[in-house]
């Protein structure tokens, strides 16, 4: 998914936008409390205090925008999945450090050799939390209600390649006949074509189990009662105030999770999430850029700290269709023009040069790739070779963030030294996104993707093919020889030689430089000294099963 | 009648004088390029030294080199604006005043509901739908700042077009440009001056309000507000990033406000008041 700057706050519009915002929510807040005295001319208190006994194991979380949906055919985005994944269950799962698929609710798996068929084995003894064994028929539910298109599950287009499935988006079965369940512990997938990478499609919380009769009874409105078979259940949901989910004491693996609950405040800014983490109030944080040196440099509290290379790769597009950027000798020279280890202490260190387009975490990563170092005198003869002995001007858009800024600005200086002078364009993120998908609009962009699946398909094909062209390759960039490896590497399901043809593209893309290749970006999160099992994943958020508390001041 | 400085006048005047000094000898004044990187402090602000006697910011820059040439800028806009404003208020107060009537009403009516609107967020919009740059910037603070003034202006007006030396001209016969411009004006310019004068401070403060919200003048162009924006990242470990483009915003917004006072305390004096 295109990633916002900064990855735990997606829907964040950055700093210029959020003084506009703040003040239309105490507008908000203002009408809010005048309909609750009118309704109410008591006393009126906000969410109903909150209960546990003495001694629970508790979790305190805060976020400043909303869960989205907790309906696992809905939730496209990190906020709604870090929930989903803890309420529902899927048939595997990411390890929890790792790009490495695990047993979930199933046990075993076993995929023809030509990646067409795949067969699950489930475990007999999990259950929903309203009692019920969960079979393979909720899992075959579960799909069929993402690829009906009355559902407009946004994760439809990953299943369509299930034999079967296109009869039934139409509406000319009433069944998609590629999903078997022979038996209550078994469901087998025929796909139309070889599709290596379905397992990781089926890793997607879109495609965890849930039980049709809650689904069906609450329609639109499961979202808010949900029911799942994970480790965690929802207790309480108080939209824009707090969610609670509490230990399932019927999940299928003994002794997890130790927590009894976790409690996530909502509509607490960053900053404020900030003071809280400092008060003790909650017990993991981000850290927000505005403390980020501060943690760094104070001893107590970078030894709290942990730290994650995402599946992540950030980059400044050229528009390969707009002049100069349509000569190759141009995006060189900007790659040598950029001074890409400055970025990373402007970041204070929260990144890693780039050389290419596939980040680290993801299998198929090329450690060997040269890139471009920083070379300014390379890159002005570059620019002469291309007849800009005097440079040129350009405009770069970035989403409104105050990190964007910054990094903007260092680019500025950089470019300035080769005759390239650049004007900043900071636009809010909904609109960014939509301008970088027309044709002939952007010339130059700031953007940023994080892994969908541990795939090089996930960055080659999606950003760079000529079939993305107004999808997610803003670029508009197309090569003739990217296009025949991306083709020839799409079936394989031998890993060592498709991993190798997707390098081999990589580097012809390297080569004809449609990005500047930035960094790889590091994500920071802090938490207590009383806080034990919690671990990043690269790409997915945290699992918290795992995580218990040791007896602290404010329990 | 012998024309003296007070105290607050020359303080004041030394203090704008001084700042346009700045402004104007910027290029010699400042020891360095505020735009390039001079000190590889990249990330890592560094503490006022010898050779960065304000420290460096987190692109390298020299924060000295920066205040001095922000200067430029702020009192390029703060004074522009100010003649915007003047323009549209006095344009407006002179009018309703003068004629009055329904033309007193509607204009003034509509100068009321302008001062119901929050300036800066009024300023925030207009600068969304232009585009930062210094005209759209100058010509959006004018735009939202005029109200006081076109009514002190009117109000003046009003008792002015009273006057017997007014309703004489009329009397010869004299057209209302005529009265406007040879008559009334002069008379009203005095406050006017005032008001520039004191208005300005609040120009320089909305310009370095728009560029903490990052909708000044664009990057790279120093500007004082957006100084302050860049170092909250820094605040805890470097807090002198924000504090000395903070001064120099106090230092300019005082100047003027001591010499538009100054000027006040003289009127006082004299018995007119504002």
């Amino acid at each position: 998914m295109n990633t916002h700057p900064r990855r735990h706050t997606q829907s964040s519009q950055g700093r210029a936008i959020s003084a506009y915002a703040a003040a239309i929510r105490c507008c908000g807040v203002a009408l809010a409390f005048i309909a609750a005295l009118v309704a109410l001319p008591g006393c009126r208190s906000g969410a109903p205090p909150l209960r546990f006994p003495p001694g629970a194991m508790v979790l305190k979380l805060a976020a400043s925008t909303d869960v989205p949906t907790l309906d696992p055919a809905a939730g496209y985005d990190v906020d709604s999945w870090m929930f989903e994944q803890m309420i529902f269950d899927t048939l595997i799962r990411y390890s929890d450090a790792g790009v490495d698929l695990v047993p979930d609710l199933a046990t075993t798996w076993e995929s023809s050799a030509d990646s067409t068929v795949f067969t699950f084995h489930l475990r007999h003894d999990a259950r929903f939390t309203n009692g019920r064994i969960v079979t393979s028929a909720d899992f075959k539910y579960a799909l069929e209600r993402v690829l009906d298109p009355a559902t407009r599950s946004k994760g439809m287009e990953y299943y369509r390649e299930i034999a079967g499935a296109e009869d039934f988006v139409a509406h000319r079965t009433k069944s998609v006949a590629g999903i078997e369940t022979p038996d209550a512990w078994t469901i087998a997938f025929h796909l139309i074509a070889p599709d290596p990478i379905f397992l990781q499609k089926l890793a997607m919380p879109f495609a965890a189990a849930v039980p049709r009769e809650v689904v069906e009874k609450w329609g639109e409105d499961f979202s808010r009662h949900v029911v799942g078979s994970g480790p965690f259940m929802l207790k309480q949901w108080i939209g824009g105030q707090r969610i609670v989910v509490v230990k399932n004491s019927g999940y299928f693996i003994k002794g997890v999770p130790h927590l009894d609950a976790v409690v996530q405040a909502i509509g607490v800014s960053e900053d404020l999430q900030w003071f809280k983490f400092e008060a003790g109030e909650i017990d993991v944080s981000n850290i927000p850029p505005a403390v980020f040196p501060y943690v760094m440099k104070t001893p107590r509290l970078r030894d709290l700290t942990l730290r994650i290379v995402t599946v992540t790769t950030r980059y400044m597009g050229m528009n390969c269709q707009m002049p100069p950027f349509t000569d190759e000798r141009v995006r060189r020279a900007l790659n040598y023009a950029v001074n890409k280890s400055k970025l990373i202490a402007v970041l204070n260190g929260r990144g890693i040069v780039a050389n290419g387009v596939m980040p680290p975490g993801l299998p198929g990563y090329d450690p060997n790739l040269p890139g471009y170092p920083y070379d300014p005198a390379r890159a002005r003869k570059l620019l002469e070779e291309a007849g800009l002995v005097h440079g040129f001007e350009a405009t770069l858009w970035m989403p409104a963030d105050q990190t964007m800024m910054i990094l903007g600005q260092s680019i500025q200086q950089d470019l300035e030294l080769v005759g390239v002078h650049l004007r900043l364009k900071a636009v809010a993120f909904g609109p960014f996104l939509e301008a970088v998908r027309q044709p002939l609009t952007v010339p130059l962009f700031f953007m940023g993707w994080e892994a969908d699946f541990p795939d090089p398909a996930n960055f080659l094909d999606v950003l760079l093919s000529r079939q993305q062209w107004g999808g997610n390759n803003d670029t508009f960039f197309s090569d003739p020889r990217v296009e025949a490896l991306l083709a020839e590497a799409a079936p394989l399901s031998d890993l060592a030689r498709r991993y190798a043809i997707y390098r081999e593209a990589e580097r012809i893309i390297v080569s004809d430089a449609p990005w500047v290749f930035l960094y790889y970006p590091i994500t920071y999160e802090i938490q207590q000294p009383w806080v034990h099992g919690y671990v990043l994943n690269p790409m997915r958020p945290a699992r918290l099963e795992k995580v218990w508390l040791s007896p602290h001041p404010t329990s | 009648m012998k024309f003296r400085l007070n105290a607050m006048e020359t303080i004041g005047a030394l203090m704008v004088l001084s700042l346009a000094v700045v402004a104007i000898l910027a290029p010699w004044l400042a020891p360095y390029d505020p735009t390039r990187a001079v000190a590889s402090t990249f990330g890592d602000p560094a503490a006022p030294s010898r050779m960065y006697p304000l420290g460096t910011d987190q692109l390298g820059r020299d924060v000295l080199s920066r205040i001095i040439f922000g200067a430029r800028i702020s009192l390029t806009v703060g004074v522009a604006a100010m003649a915007v404003t003047m323009t549209i208020g006095v344009t407006i107060g002179l009018t309703a005043g003068f004629f009055g009537g329904t033309i007193d009403f509607a204009l003034m009516r509509f100068t009321d509901v302008m001062l119901t609107l929050p300036a800066l967020l009024l300023a925030m919009a207009f600068v969304a739908v232009l585009q930062p740059s210094i005209l759209s910037i100058l010509l959006v603070i004018g735009l939202v700042s005029w109200t006081q003034i076109a009514r002190v202006v009117r109000a003046e007006a009003l008792s002015m077009t009273q006057r017997d030396f007014v309703v004489a001209a009329r009397a010869l016969g004299a057209p209302s440009a005529r009265l406007i411009v040879r008559h009334v004006m002069p008379n009203v310019m005095p406050i006017i001056v005032v008001m520039a004068v004191l208005g300005t401070s609040g120009t320089l403060l909305l310009d370095a309000g728009l560029s903490f919200l990052t909708l000044g003048v664009p990057p790279p162009t120093p500007s004082w507000g957006r100084m302050i924006e860049e170092a909250t990242t820094y605040f805890r470990v470097a807090p002198w990033l924000a504090i000395f483009p903070g001064l120099a915003i106090f230092y300019a917004v005082l100047g003027f406000n001591l010499l538009g006072y100054g000027f006040l305390r003289r009127r006082a004096r004299a018995g007119v008041g504002l």
